[in-house]
């Protein structure tokens, strides 16, 4: 309780989403309309729905690599609005795919994406020596990842992510097709990096993980946030005992494609 | 500094690691050099350099065949096999049984026949002039007809050569019979050499000349076509160890991933080029070094640097940008490594053959060769041809620059928009 008080604080502005839309040119509907989100850097902020709902477009649009059609989003580093181009120096990005390469080692794809985020070679080498221990990579450091299972590939991924010590870390399904253990491990971390500063977002199919995981979510169907907010708060104000519950009531139970 | 360093680093590992691509790359030249080397040298040598296996079945009772046979052998551009045995039937089975690819039968009246035509010949020449001569009527021999036999598979132009050759010494003999007995007749005896002499040594000769625009002494072998035509051929190759590394970075997200991080695309972009521009000068060394000092151990033609070697540093180079660009275009527009390898490969196959690596252009039919200017490797091995074959200059070599300079362009605008499109960019 103590603990949430201090957290609450000194919450300060992380991400503001004033009015954004996208629509892309070959759809005939917005796959985003009219989001309005305000993420605090002390944030696990789970973007939550069903496929198709708009979750990674959004992601996308935060991390920059697709511009909104409309809306303005501003990042901020401990209260401070930054650049676009500072923002880059300051966000992680955990794709959903294996943003890496294959054919080289742990260390060689740390490498290389350190250095890409400009870190100096030093530091780079204790960063990633750091995170291969952590993450449970050290004996497999020397393989190609091409060799390695789903699970020790997504904490590969993450490595990768947060490699600079990101401010912001975006996660497009970190956990998915991945082990017990493994799956274990990457939330664990994620926390601890929380707790050291790092403001997390965050999609997932796993509604029982993101309950656990996240403190605020916003529920996005048919490219619009239909409910965010507090995870308790979501869930008494809906009468619901679970995130799950909470899930299928905003969103309903037909299939999505 | 140290972005570059690690995106070139990134590359280089990438490329160790493509043990496919890199077979492509380095070791298909090579043996395609060796191979194509050694098949079209022998195909040069029948034509341009060894003597023409002839054999030779002579049934003269007389002396004119054996002359005839002698003629050809110090003329020394035939390589005498002669065949003992009666019927043409023998030498038709000795023909095919020993491979060669030509044979000449000189029938049993050779001699005879030729003498009785020089004899008549002196006489209608001693009558016109209103000499005297002997008029008695002698027994009138056939003018004889030798045979000549050649293996189906051989070019009729290269038949007709042969033949060619074969009827211009049997003039020599005609010609220098047909003295002897106009000497003979008036008398004038061991006088007729000086004449002899006249008619056949001092004949009109045709000076060979191999057209080049300087002083260079290379001329066309079958090494310095086959080193820098399979070298560019390797070259282009490179799009499916490079093309299909582009595509998997597209589709497995790391662009995009890059994309979020703060660095630029034209880095990466600088980093595989820089890479494969290297591969493509490593491939001309390999290669080329073959050329220069193992081909020539083999007793194949040496090959022979251009005296221009800045002129050649930049044909080698704007080759390979040529070979990187088209990799890069590729790699961008395929969706999968299937398509991207599939595609590629039998593209420059197809750009190989249209634009005169498998076969010169200069046999193909005349539209063929204009086709052939829309392949970037026609154009880049007449780079090399100006420089090896033909010593060219900088102003030949204009034309070259500009069109590989121009292809460039397009596949560099090519692979800009689609990852533009791809919001890769």
């Amino acid at each position: 309780m103590g603990s949430e008080i201090i957290q609450k604080m000194a919450r300060q502005p992380g991400i503001e989403i004033q009015h954004v839309s996208q629509k892309y040119k070959s759809a005939s509907e917005n796959t985003l309309t009219d989001i309005n989100l305000d993420i605090y850097n002390t944030d696990v902020f789970g973007l939550l729905g069903p496929n198709g709902a708009g979750k990674t477009t959004l992601i996308s649009i935060l991390c920059g690599i697709i511009p909104p059609s409309s809306g303005t989003i501003r990042f901020y580093n401990q209260g401070v609005p930054i650049s676009d181009q500072e923002r880059k120096s300051v966000i992680g990005f955990v794709p959903q795919e294996y943003a890496f390469y294959q054919e080289l080692t742990p260390r060689q794809n740390l490498d290389y994406f350190g250095a890409m985020y400009n870190i100096a070679k030093a530091e780079l080498i204790n960063r990633r020596e750091e995170l291969l221990e952590v993450l449970g990579l050290s004996k497999a450091a020397d393989k190609p990842v091409g060799t390695f299972s789903g699970g020790m590939k997504r904490r590969v991924n993450l490595a990768i992510g947060i490699i600079h010590k990101p401010g912001i870390l975006f996660l497009d399904e970190p956990t998915v097709g991945v082990d017990v253990q493994s799956k274990n491990a990457i939330i664990r971390y994620l926390q601890l990096i929380n707790k050291s500063g790092t403001t997390i977002i965050y999609t997932s199919h796993h509604m029982s993980e993101a309950e656990e995981f996240c403190n605020r979510i916003a529920l996005i169907d048919h490219g619009k946030v239909i409910a965010q907010g507090g995870m308790k708060e979501l869930k008494m104000g809906n009468d619901v005992a679970d995130l799950q519950s909470l899930f299928i009531k905003l969103t309903g139970e037909e299939y999505r494609d | 500094m140290f972005k570059i360093y690690a995106s070139i680093k990134k590359e280089l590992l990438l490329l160790v690691n493509d043990r496919v691509g890199l077979a492509l790359m380095f070791v298909m030249p090579l043996l395609l050099v060796f191979i194509i080397t050694i098949i079209q040298d022998s195909v040069y040598k029948v034509v341009n350099e060894n003597r023409i296996p002839l054999l030779v079945m002579n049934q003269d009772e007389g002396i004119l065949g054996e002359r005839l046979i002698n003629v050809l052998t110090e003329s020394g551009l035939f390589e005498i096999d002669s065949v003992a045995g009666k019927s043409e039937q023998v030498l038709k089975s000795e023909l095919l049984a020993r491979g060669k690819m030509i044979a000449l039968y000189v029938p049993k009246s050779f001699s005879a026949g030729l003498e009785s035509n020089a004899g008549d010949v002196s006489k209608i020449l001693m009558k016109d002039l209103g000499l005297e001569y002997d008029s008695t009527e002698s027994a009138s021999v056939e003018i004889p007809a030798l045979t000549f036999y050649n293996d189906p598979v051989l070019q009729e132009n290269y038949t007709y050569s042969v033949m060619g050759v074969i009827q211009s010494y049997l003039s020599v003999i005609e010609n220098s019979l047909m003295i002897d007995n106009m000497y003979a007749e008036m008398d004038l005896g061991a006088r007729s050499e000086s004449l002899k002499d006249k008619m056949i040594q001092n004949r009109v000769k045709i000076n060979k000349v191999v057209a080049t625009n300087n002083k260079s002494m290379a001329v066309p072998n079958s090494t310095q076509h086959n080193v820098p035509a399979w070298t560019i051929f390797a070259m282009f190759f490179m799009v499916v160890s490079l093309g299909s590394n582009i595509v998997k970075e597209r589709v497995n997200g790391s662009f995009l991933r890059l994309k979020t991080m703060p660095t630029s695309f034209m880095l990466v972009m600088f980093s595989k080029m820089s890479v494969y521009v290297l591969v493509a000068i490593l491939q001309v060394i390999l290669t080329f070094s073959m050329g220069m000092w193992i081909l020539p151990r083999l007793g194949l033609p040496e090959l022979t640097l251009p005296t221009n070697l800045l002129a050649f540093g930049s044909v080698v180079f704007i080759s390979s940008m040529a070979a990187v660009s088209y990799a890069l275009m590729i790699g961008s527009i395929a969706r999968t490594q299937e398509q991207a390898n599939g595609f590629g490969a039998v593209s420059i196959i197809i750009f190989g053959a249209i634009g005169g690596i498998l076969v010169p252009t200069f046999v193909m039919p005349s539209y063929m060769q204009l086709v052939s200017n829309f392949s970037p490797l026609h154009w880049c091995l007449e780079g090399f041809y100006i420089l090896f074959l033909k010593g060219g200059s900088w102003q030949e070599l204009k034309s070259v620059f500009l069109f590989l300079g121009i292809f460039i362009l397009l596949c560099q605008l090519c692979t800009y928009f689609k990852l533009k499109i791809e919001k890769i960019i």
